[in-house]
């Protein structure tokens, strides 16, 4: 778990193939822990303030997890199977992680028509009190454009 | 509106409107106040503390976040809520909190305000957690961010809904959706931060009709949209229903107001 994350740079759309939309999809993640807000920024510099915001020009937008904190069953109820039987028809185990679509439209196209190719996305973990909290976790993020 | 008949042998019933809690006249809150402070006091399945409870603690926990249910879900809990405040007060319904305008005041007065005009306690202010619903023992009652403390990010701007609701595929909107429902939850805080204990909050049921209200509004621009057919069979537990039961709201007996005004007419003799 994270409070902060720095990608690697995401390869942009190619300024010849024009895209009506683009959005960042943030997959297998974690919301076992508190709820939180993610703030995401893309072609940010490096060393991004903590309290960076929508002010700042790499902010992209933010997604929020409504997470669930602590177990509240005995041992074992919060665990998520890692082996599903096929005839297994009960629905998901609460905790499976989940996909997050974030649409980064304008922040993509501003980094297109600025000449850049590559973008690095930064995201940042606040608390409900705007508190940094490591509750971050997701398997890989890919961005999507649409024509 | 009316809608067809139920049966053959029924006439067409009129739905009930759910609307705007920052725009309810005097009378339509204070039978909302009656309904909700009604149910609060009823101890078994038909009470506040029942319903709440459905969500999250005690065990199990129904809800269904980060999942293909999530709207379907929320549609036929608030659906069975309603349903037993009317059986406190016929006729009222679950108004919605409009969280994309009158950023200002934050909360509707409606359930920001502790005591009511005549200076009782606002039932739509708090309530009390049954113990089985307490994350510890010492929480008794729903508690919120407290007010004038900053909020950690603004609230959810049209422009953002508006996008949002632009969306065509009905899973890309859901989870879109379902994102920005997760930011008022942490922006409300307190007890409706947490799942758990989330729906103890009387606001929790002003936020859902807003979310229901929004994929509403997405129905009506994309006529047919929905679930794939593999999930409309798919019961809505604990809930007598199906997802495919929960798409059309004037089935389920309303519809989305921005406000109504009624004057009676002359009397059939």
């Amino acid at each position: 778990m994270v409070d902060r994350f720095r990608s690697k740079p995401l390869e942009l759309p190619d300024p010849e193939q024009p895209f009506a939309r683009a959005d960042l999809a943030f997959y297998d993640v974690d919301h076992s822990q508190g709820s939180f807000e993610v703030r995401v920024f893309l072609g940010a510099r490096r060393g991004l303030r903590r309290d960076a915001g929508t002010e700042d020009a790499a902010y992209a937008g933010s997604f929020f997890v409504f997470g669930h904190e602590r177990c509240h069953g005995e041992e074992g109820h919060c665990d998520v199977p890692t082996d599903r039987d096929p005839f297994d028809f009960r629905l998901p185990h609460h905790l499976e992680p989940g996909l997050q679509l974030l649409t980064v439209t304008d922040a993509v196209r501003r980094l297109v028509e600025a000449g850049k190719r590559k973008a690095p996305v930064d995201a940042l973990v606040l608390g409900p009190e705007g508190e940094a909290l490591k509750a971050l976790e997701f398997s890989h993020l890919r961005l999507l454009t649409y024509a | 509106m009316t809608v067809a008949p139920t049966s053959a042998r029924r006439a067409p019933v009129r739905v009930r409107h759910r609307r705007d809690a920052s725009r309810l006249s005097k009378g339509q809150l204070a039978e909302l106040r009656q309904a909700v402070s009604r149910a609060q006091k009823i101890g078994d399945d038909r009470g506040y503390q029942y319903w709440a409870g459905v969500h999250g603690l005690p065990l199990p926990r129904y809800c269904q976040h980060t999942s293909p249910l999530f709207l379907p879900w929320h549609r036929a809990y608030l659906y069975f809520f309603e349903k037993a405040l009317q059986d406190q007060v016929p006729g009222v319904t679950v108004p919605w909190w409009d969280w994309t305008s009158r950023h200002g005041q934050g909360l509707p007065p409606a359930y920001g305000r502790a005591k009511t005009p005549n200076g009782k306690p606002n039932p739509l202010a708090s309530s009390p957690i049954q113990p089985a619903g307490r994350r510890e023992a010492s929480e008794k009652r729903t508690w919120r961010r407290r007010r004038g403390s900053p909020a950690p990010f603004p609230l959810p701007s049209v422009d953002r809904v508006r996008e949002t609701l632009a969306n065509r595929d009905y899973f890309t909107f859901q989870n879109q959706l379902e994102s920005i429902h997760n930011g008022i939850h942490v922006w409300v805080g307190g007890t409706m931060g947490d799942p758990w204990t989330a729906a103890y909050d009387p606001v929790f049921w002003a936020h859902h009709c807003m979310v229901d209200r929004l994929w509403y509004l997405w129905q009506l621009d994309n006529p047919g949209a929905r679930l794939p057919e593999a999930y409309l069979d798919l019961a809505l537990p604990p809930f007598e229903m199906t997802v495919r039961e929960t798409l059309e709201v004037t089935a389920l007996g309303y519809d989305y107001a921005a406000g109504t005004a009624a004057v009676p007419g002359p009397s059939r003799g």
